[in-house]
């Protein structure tokens, strides 16, 4: 009778001791959870670009909040294609949980995004899209609808017939693309509006200076110009403001820096459409801790734009946009 | 032992019972002990929290008190006052002098002064003069509409704090601002003035809030009167209301904490109003204030685990200490199934366990005497059979010889007569002799010798006998009667049938431990069917015929053991020779009675 109820204890105290020591495993594994590693690649690593540096915050913010690890890399300007392309093979060498992308090419990044995929790296598409739908989410302005936005302010400032130039900055980025798809939306077939073509000035704000006083000085009837971005709208400001014409064309831009408010206050821009960049880099963040998760997000979050004219660029609320308090 | 039937074991049981109560106390304990350390800890916290948001209330207040003394040192100064006066000047150069006299006095109060933006006082004439002297009025924005002036204006000769804001009254710059503004009053009070601005670098307030982390993710905020905020690090997330912030509760109470329901989100917020009406909340988890749970958790575990492990072994030998006992009694009782009476189950230790042995032993004692008794009993009953088996004897032997006597009489013998009957008086007296069963053999030969004088008186030269015994075998017991039935059978059966005298000699072997009593005769014999059916107890035996000799060794056998008894020899017109075998022992028996 007693090997048995020997053998019995001893199997009891072996489960038992199994049982704990699964538990206390299990237990540190929550509490020692690694935190997550997510590789941001934004457009440009350029510090005098606002936008980027206050989504960069949003990022840092974000990672605070939810314990995330965040690499941000950044092409050298927003034309470096083939830069970003190769940054986003080396994150996907340093195998993160997630990458956070915001395209400087629409068609060029599709194969290294897929490939991104293929690798079990889920991807999250922030401020310009791809050619493709293999990102879990895309966190961005409603860039139509901003172009949209900045058609219809254009309208509002200009009376009678008028002509009117579109600066892109680059060629292929989503963003400008849909912007520009935008304006042409409100603007076109207007009685007495004639758009011309869009130019584009290859990723210089000196490019767009030199693009904007060549359509002032070459159409001396050009009402209206939209800069697609900042640099094509200070650049264009620039223009108006040494050409002393701000009374006559009207500048409508995209998004916020202290050149751009100069120009406001000094009346050279009507307008200027302004997204969210920290929304974009928090909620990317948060979208993709959301997906490494196991959730599931929307294919599409629009942070929404923001017409800002001299007269509310000063309300509570959109100095914070307006000013971004870097650093903060 | 199938799982089932190992569950109804009182060991098992035991074990189990033992574990769910140990499992038990350490689930209250650590719930209890949890909560208690939450509370602990919250209550740490939030002294903490408070600590630190007083400090930080300090700070500001610092600021604050520094900006409000500079602008009771413009608003009282003479040169201020004359400058702004309305009254004028006599001379463009002497209004610029006055004006230089005011910017030093201002550039003054800025020595070492970082934190300070700039200092301005705005005359409702116009003027303009700032400390910082590289400073230049930005012609896009109208002064007059900004809210820190208006408010100073409303406020009348009273300090104004603003929120945070951007102040773009200057050329080129956007800084982020807490202004202080005042209407400046002249000392008569009949006229105003201008407007006093102060502007303190927000970047001073930020760098002193936002190092502040209240846990992993806890923070500090900032908010005015009217709830608008001063300061918050996820400012932009409030606005877009990706965030919330409970600022109408913290609007409500003056100083201390209250925590809102948010689940696991839920957060503590502890609230300090400032003098100058702004509110400095901090902002903690409650689930990272708990943060040690885990360490808590896991140490619960592994006692938890230990004790268990603890409660298996004593409980284990516990309820061996009460099973074995238990499987002791069982052992017992199993010897007692296979008949062996003779044990005794010591007693144990425990109480009721102990009770059991006792009675155990107890019962097994009756059971012992009882079958002791029966025993007994049987032994009586089979005296009472050997006492009926000798009665069975008599009558033949009665019969006979009353039949040889009726024959003497009849014969006019009456001197054989007297013979007879005297010797079958004394073989009657030895025969009921005192009832005992055993005799010595020297009895049993005197006995048969009288019975053989009977019949030898019967059968005259018919019959011949001879009886040779030595000494040594004279004083061993035997049972009594036992040579007659013998004799009488081959009298009967085998001289008398025979043509001729015949003979029957009786001699005595002894052995180491037996005797064997030897009654020859040399009359018909008996063929092999007669000899092979003699000795077996048929009732179809027909009636008279080996009924005595079946007597003696069925007597034999009963009171000396089934090895002993009669054997035969015959061959049929020889004779029969019976050996009558019994144990040597019983010489003793007399003794010892």
């Amino acid at each position: 009778m007693m090997p048995w109820k020997h053998k019995w204890l001893v199997r009891v105290v072996a489960v038992l001791l199994i049982v704990v020591v699964g538990l206390i495993y299990w237990y540190d594994g929550f509490a020692k959870r690694k935190p997550m590693d997510v590789t941001v690649i934004i457009k440009s690593a350029d510090a005098s670009i606002e936008f980027w540096q206050v989504l960069v915050d949003g990022v840092n913010e974000a990672a605070k909040e939810f314990d995330t690890r965040v690499q941000v890399w950044g092409a050298r300007d927003e034309t470096d294609v083939e830069g970003q392309i190769a940054l986003v093979e080396k994150a996907i060498k340093e195998r993160p949980d997630a990458i956070v992308l915001a395209a400087t090419d629409f068609d060029r990044l599709v194969p290294v995004a897929n490939n991104v995929v293929s690798k079990g790296i889920k991807l999250i598409i922030v401020d310009s899209g791809i050619n493709s739908n293999v990102a879990r989410s895309i966190v961005s302005t409603d860039n139509f609808n901003a172009g949209k936005e900045a058609g219809r302010a254009m309208l509002g400032e200009i009376k009678g017939p008028a002509k009117i130039g579109i600066i892109s900055y680059v060629k292929n980025a989503a963003s400008h693309i849909d912007r520009e798809k935008g304006v042409r939306e409100v603007l076109s077939n207007r009685p007495g509006i004639e758009l011309l073509d869009t130019y584009f000035v290859e990723g210089s704000e000196q490019k767009a200076y030199l693009k904007a006083k060549e359509i002032l000085q070459e159409h001396s009837d050009v009402l209206g110009i939209i800069g697609l971005n900042e640099p094509t709208s200070v650049g264009a400001g620039r223009a108006i403001r040494e050409l002393g014409i701000g009374e006559r064309v009207k500048l409508i831009g995209f998004d916020s820096s202290v050149n751009e408010i100069k120009l406001l206050d000094e009346g050279v821009m009507k307008a200027t459409v302004i997204q969210r960049p920290f929304q974009m880099g928090y909620l990317s963040i948060k979208t993709a801790v959301e997906v490494i998760k196991g959730k599931k997000v929307p294919k599409l979050i629009d942070t929404g734009s923001l017409i800002i004219t001299k007269q509310n660029m000063y309300e509570e609320e959109n100095q914070k946009l307006l000013f971004p308090f870097v650093g903060s | 032992m199938s799982i089932f039937s190992r569950l109804r074991s009182i060991q098992t049981n035991m074990v189990l019972a033992f574990v769910i109560l140990i499992l038990m106390t350490i689930l209250i304990m650590s719930i209890t002990s949890y909560y208690l350390t939450k509370d602990a800890v919250t209550s740490k916290a939030q002294a903490y929290t408070t600590e630190l948001v007083k400090q930080v209330n300090y700070n500001i207040k610092d600021y604050v008190n520094g900006m409000k003394t500079m602008s009771d040192l413009v608003a009282g100064n003479h040169t201020v006052q004359q400058y702004l006066s309305p009254t004028g000047f006599n001379s463009l150069q002497e209004e610029q002098q006055a004006k230089i006299a005011v910017s030093d006095m201002l550039e003054s109060m800025l020595v070492s002064r970082t934190d300070i933006a700039s200092v301005n006082v705005f005359g409702y004439g116009g003027q303009f003069v700032s400390g910082r002297k590289n400073l230049e009025l930005n012609p896009y924005v109208d002064i007059t509409s900004m809210n820190w002036y208006t408010l100073a204006q409303e406020a009348g000769g009273k300090s104004v704090i603003s929120p945070s804001h951007v102040q773009p009254v200057f050329k080129d710059r956007y800084p982020w601002v807490v202004s202080l503004s005042r209407e400046l009053i002249s000392r008569d009070g009949e006229s105003k003035l201008g407007v006093f601005l102060v502007d303190l670098n927000f970047s001073v307030m930020n760098d002193m809030v936002k190092e502040i982390r209240l846990g992993q993710r806890g923070y500090l905020f900032i908010v005015d009167s009217s709830g608008k905020i001063v300061y918050h690090p996820q400012q932009q997330l409030i606005y877009s209301n990706l965030k919330s912030e409970m600022i109408d509760k913290v609007l409500e109470i003056k100083n201390g904490t209250f925590t809102s329901d948010e689940g696991n989100d839920s957060r503590m917020y502890t609230v300090q109003e400032s003098d100058f009406g702004w509110k400095i909340v901090g902002v903690s988890y409650v689930n990272e204030l708990v943060d040690n749970q885990n360490e808590v958790r896991l140490s619960f575990f592994i006692l938890g685990f230990i004790c268990i492990v603890i409660a298996i072994i004593i409980s284990f030998f516990l309820s061996q200490r009460v099973s074995q006992p238990i499987k002791q009694l069982q052992d017992y009782m199993k010897e007692v199934e296979k008949g062996n009476f003779d044990i005794h189950v010591p007693v144990s230790k425990t109480v009721e366990i102990g009770r059991l042995a006792r009675a155990f032993n107890i019962m097994v004692g009756k059971i012992k005497e009882l079958m002791s008794q029966v025993v007994l009993d049987q032994e009586q009953k089979r005296k009472s059979e050997i006492n009926a088996l000798q009665a069975q004897i008599n009558p033949h032997f009665l019969y006979n010889t009353l039949d040889s006597i009726v024959w003497m009489a009849e014969s006019n013998k009456s001197k054989e007569v007297v013979l007879m009957t005297s010797a079958l008086a004394k073989l009657f007296r030895a025969s009921i002799g005192k009832g005992e069963e055993l005799v010595a053999i020297r009895t049993e030969i005197e006995h048969i010798t009288n019975y053989l004088m009977i019949q030898k008186m019967r059968y005259k030269n018919k019959l011949d006998y001879e009886i040779e015994i030595s000494d040594t075998v004279l004083d061993y017991k035997t049972i009594k009667i036992i040579l007659q039935p013998i004799v009488e059978n081959a009298i009967y059966h085998g001289i008398k049938m025979k043509h001729g005298p015949g003979l029957i000699r009786i001699t005595a072997e002894e052995t180491e431990s037996d005797i064997y009593l030897i009654v020859e005769d040399n009359g018909n014999g008996m063929d092999e069917e007669k000899l092979r059916t003699l000795l077996l107890s048929s009732p179809k035996t027909e009636e008279g015929r080996g009924v005595g000799v079946r007597n003696v060794h069925e007597r034999l056998k009963l009171y000396f053991g089934p090895q002993f008894g009669l054997t035969y020899k015959s061959t049929l017109g020889v004779g029969t020779t019976v050996y009558i075998q019994f144990p040597k022992s019983l010489q003793s028996l007399e003794d010892s009675e």
